[in-house]
């Protein structure tokens, strides 16, 4: 006991003297700071990041058939969807896993995605103008429907003398050759009031014309890939309680309809000219960017400038006259069309543009569609299943949702919400049914199967009873029976009213569930036992972790978190070796006093205990001091919150601000390893300290 | 005549007389086969077929359909319209000008599809179900016989047209030297990349009242697919009738009917 008293006043008397001391003491200062910030800093990131991938669709653990030949990846793979086999029947599958006391809920899932297409202005225009008409044959003629008929052709007339415009504009650029007169001689004719007189005279042949002839003559519209969570929409909400309704409404009960995602709304159905205006305000407000400084903002801007033909097009002749009177006001300007006065309007700079951006929303945003998609419209979604069908559903629109914190997460927000029962239509399961109705067909066909590689002889040979002259009987085609029974019009209309219930939507085909766990801990040991319950009900399932289940975004997670690990690991190696240059420079500097302390009698012992002893303390008192700053660099950072300023770092986050908080592991790690790492390197400073005779230390020069 | 040019007139006539025992076709004896074989497909007036397809893919089902060919030549008019299996009835393409329209009636929408549309998913194209226009599309050029199985045929290259729209702007066509019908058919992406093969083992003829003459069709044609090499598709033109057909029948408004 007074032996251990002795050596710590040692301990401390020597703790300040030494400047080599003072350095090891720095190290270690800064390696317990860096380890008690960088520790907390990675656990708040990967619990962050846990939070967003659980929270937002995968659950803790995803089940899924274990005769899928891949792995299931919710956010898609680099080589498109996984190959996965069907979950046939939820209904059996659910109470299966609601029988393991640690699962507390498991909802259905099916992913996938697909392509919508929309025409373009003209098209969209045109094809609203013929379900009016089809309406108006259907129902009969009222005053509403002829106000909106004379309404939508006063539009269309109007892009007729837009497009004629463009067409006499672009003649300076264009040769003859590249003009087809065809296309010219439509135009001429949807131009002439002849046209528009006769236009009800036979609508449904002037619409084709229309169609056929002047449509086509403006480019593509537009093609955007969809990506969806087929789901009980009720369960799903319930269970990621992170999810929230920000336009319209949640999907009614058992009903069919989608939720878009208000990330994806934002960025694909809002109107381009708007979502720029917002990206160029957000870019200057939040991340301080300038206009006058920026590429990519000037490029907005200059978009802004000459794509106005969207905001032209859109506006019928009421709205084009209120346009113009508006912006003349706004512009002080007396230029009377819209295609100059908008292209000034948009000259947008970093003094004007603020004023600007709040005169578009209260001046010229009430005159126009701002989004595509309305909350209530039906979106027309094809998808190709994986027989080779295409499936086409029509899918009414509910509202926009997105998951608190994930707002501007572009990997949480690309995900669209459907109900089962759409997901199931898209997904084209074959039902046995159906099977036998194909396999029927192909026996009928008559055909032989042939190998591709010797077709040729095998068609063409000798040997093949093919001819290529041959009498065919005077044909009679039949086809008088051959679509009766395509009830399209009442399945439109039955799909839109029905309510479907809880045991219809929980009967039929899923390809994943995700599971809720009671015991997040328990991840991996009940992911096993999932399993094991699976084939003792008689099914064959296969468990993935959340991360297993993000697909490459959870091997990305994984990734980072080594990278992360590495490096700490790489920063410690060097700390041991500089700790241990430092401790030997220190005992060569004490071999005088070493000697003269083994000469008066102190023990080898003593003297390794002596060397030790300093160490840790050494390491206690600074390590503390690094772990006191590093508390309070944390308490700073948890309260301010570090800041996402990119949307990469949205998802890390888990929100806009990350707020880091320090936990006792943090700190108690953080000691154990700075002073396992000083210990370490004074072994062998304090190993040569025992070698030290009390000869050699009179020897040696002052 | 000068040395350079007896030269130049000897080497082309030792070319000449080494040349193959065929000697190759002359660019208007070339347009001529190329015009026998749209003619002899054309019928003056409508033209209905029975076909089946079927769509071999790689690890997936077959895809099978049936469904009918309505053709009006005169004025450029087709529409295809499937009428098995039973989820597939009521959907079909039809053409009007240069607009290839779809249609489904689970949805009841319009949409505009291109030349290179799939038909139906499948290695078909919008070309192989319409009237044959191989002469008003196609400059040939002659690249010498050769023997199919038991067919000797002319191969002609064909190069698309200005200013006209194809799936595939170069072709090569084996043509039976005794029939004049096709038996091979492949087609190329413009960088030179071999795209399809079509195969056409056996032809048929019916007579047609309307055009006072036969009308050709091929019976069963087979398509591979070069791009991914597991893919086939193989097409049967099962009956065709010649009957005059409704006259509104290529009208958007006719095949939304079939539905209601």
């Amino acid at each position: 006991m007074g032996q251990l008293r002795l050596l710590l006043q040692v301990a401390f008397r020597n703790l300040f003297t030494s400047k080599i001391n003072i350095l090891i003491g720095g190290i270690i200062f800064f390696g317990t700071l860096l380890v008690v910030v960088g520790g907390a800093l990675l656990d708040s990131i990967d619990g962050a990041m846990s939070r967003s991938i659980i929270g937002s669709v995968a659950g803790h653990i995803q089940v899924y058939s274990d005769e899928s030949k891949d792995e299931l990846s919710l956010y898609g793979g680099m080589s498109g969807e996984p190959d996965l086999t069907v979950l046939a029947d939820f209904s059996r599958v659910r109470p299966v896993l609601e029988k393991h006391p640690n699962v507390k809920t498991v909802v259905p899932m099916g992913t996938s995605s697909a392509l919508i297409t929309s025409g373009n202005t003209v098209d969209l225009t045109l094809a609203r103008l013929r379900d009016l008409y089809k309406k108006r044959t259907e129902q009969g003629e009222s005053a509403a429907l002829k106000e909106s008929i004379d309404s939508v052709k006063a539009h269309v007339r109007q892009i007729v003398a837009l497009m004629e415009k463009q067409r006499a504009n672009s003649k300076v650029v264009l040769t003859d050759a590249a003009v087809d007169p065809m296309e010219v001689e439509a135009l001429a004719r949807a131009r002439t009031d002849e046209f528009w007189n006769s236009f009800d005279a036979d609508p449904f042949a002037s619409l084709e014309f229309l169609e056929n002839r002047i449509a086509p003559q403006l480019p593509d519209g537009d093609l955007l890939e969809l990506r969806y969570v087929g789901t009980d929409l009720d369960t799903f909400q319930r269970t990621f309680d992170r999810m929230e309704i920000v336009d319209g409404e949640a999907v009614p009960h058992g009903k069919r309809g989608m939720l878009v995602s208000k990330f994806f709304y934002e960025n694909f159905f809002k109107l381009k000219t708007a979502f720029r205006l917002d990206t160029l305000k957000q870019e200057r407000d939040l991340n301080g960017k300038l206009i006058a400084t920026d590429p990519q903002l000037q490029r907005w801007v200059k978009e802004n400038q000459t794509q106005t033909r969207e905001i032209i097009f859109q506006l019928d002749p009421v709205k084009t006259h209120q346009a113009v009177e508006r912006l003349q006001k706004v512009l002080g300007s007396k230029e009377s069309t819209l295609d100059k006065l908008l292209p000034e309007f948009f000259t947008t700079t970093d003094e004007n543009f603020d004023t600007r951006y709040q005169q578009f929303y209260a001046e010229l945003a009430p005159l126009l569609d701002l989004y595509r998609l309305r909350m209530g419209d039906t979106l027309t979604i094809s998808a190709f299943t994986r027989t080779g069908y295409v499936q086409s559903v029509n899918v009414k629109v509910y509202g926009t949702y997105q998951f608190k914190g994930l707002e501007k997460s572009t990997m949480a927000g690309l995900i669209n919400l459907m109900d089962l029962m759409t997901f199931r239509d898209l997904y084209g399961y074959l039902s046995p049914d159906r099977k036998a109705e194909i396999a029927e067909l192909q026996k009928n066909s008559g055909i032989k199967p042939v190998d591709r590689a010797s077709a040729e002889d095998a068609l063409f040979g000798e040997d093949s009873g093919n001819t290529l002259v041959a009498e065919a009987a005077t044909g009679i085609v039949d086809d008088s029976k051959a679509f009766e029974g395509n009830q399209g019009a009442v399945y439109r209309e039955d799909q839109v009213a029905r309510v479907y219930s809880q045991e219809e939507i929980e009967k039929g085909v899923v390809l994943s569930t995700a599971v809720i766990l009671k015991d997040p801990t328990k991840l991996e040991q009940t992911m096993e036992e999932l399993k094991q319950v699976g084939t003792d009900a008689g099914m064959k399932l296969r468990a993935a972790s959340w991360q297993q289940a993000a697909g490459f975004i959870g091997q990305f997670v994984l990734l980072a978190k080594l990278v992360l690990y590495f490096a700490v690991f790489i920063i410690f190696v060097v700390a041991l070796v500089i700790i241990n240059n430092a401790m030997m420079m220190a005992t060569l500097q004490r071999v005088r006093e070493v000697g003269t302390m083994r000469a008066i009698g102190a023990q080898r012992s003593f003297i390794l205990s002596m060397v030790l002893v300093e160490t840790v303390l050494l390491g206690l008192v600074f390590g503390a001091g690094g772990a006191l700053v590093g508390s309070g660099v944390m308490t700073m950072l948890g309260s301010s919150g570090i800041p996402a300023n990119n949307e990469a770092l949205y998802f890390f986050f888990s929100g806009p601000r990350l707020y880091p908080t320090l936990s006792a592991s943090n700190l108690i790690a953080a000691f154990v390893i700075v002073l396992v790492v000083s210990a370490i390197s004074t072994f062998y400073p304090a190993f040569l300290a025992t070698r030290v005779s009390p000869l050699q230390a009179m020897q040696t020069d002052e | 005549m000068s040395l350079k040019n007896l030269l130049s007139a000897a080497a082309v006539s030792v070319a000449l007389l080494s040349a193959p025992v065929a000697l190759a076709l002359e660019p208007a004896a070339m347009v001529q086969i190329l015009s026998v074989i749209d003619d002899r497909q054309r019928n003056g007036g409508d033209y209905k077929a029975h076909i089946y397809l079927e769509q071999k893919e790689k690890d997936k089902t077959d895809n099978v359909r049936e469904g009918f060919v309505y053709r009006r030549d005169a004025d450029d008019k087709l529409m295809i319209l499937f009428s098995k299996p039973k989820t597939e009835a009521g959907k079909g393409y039809l053409r009007l000008d240069k607009n290839l329209w779809s249609y489904d009636p689970n949805v009841g929408k319009w949409e505009r599809r291109t030349e290179r549309e799939r038909i139906a998913g499948t290695d078909s194209r919008r070309a192989d179900f319409d009237e044959s226009r191989l002469a008003e599309e196609f400059d040939p050029s002659y690249e010498g016989e050769a023997k199919l199985g038991k067919y000797t045929a002319h191969r002609l290259n064909l190069k698309v047209k200005p200013n006209i729209d194809v799936a595939y702007p170069v072709v090569k066509l084996w043509v039976d030297k005794d029939t004049n019908n096709i038996l091979k058919r492949e087609e190329y992406a413009l960088s030179g990349r071999l795209m399809r093969t079509a195969l056409y083992p056996r032809w048929k003829k019916v007579f047609s009242e309307s055009k006072g003459a036969d009308v050709w069709y091929p019976e069963e044609i087979r398509f591979y697919d070069e791009v991914e090499k597991a893919n086939s598709t193989i097409v049967l033109i099962k009956s065709v009738d010649l009957r005059a057909l409704e006259a509104n029948l290529f009208t958007k408004a006719w095949l939304e009917s079939k539905s209601r």
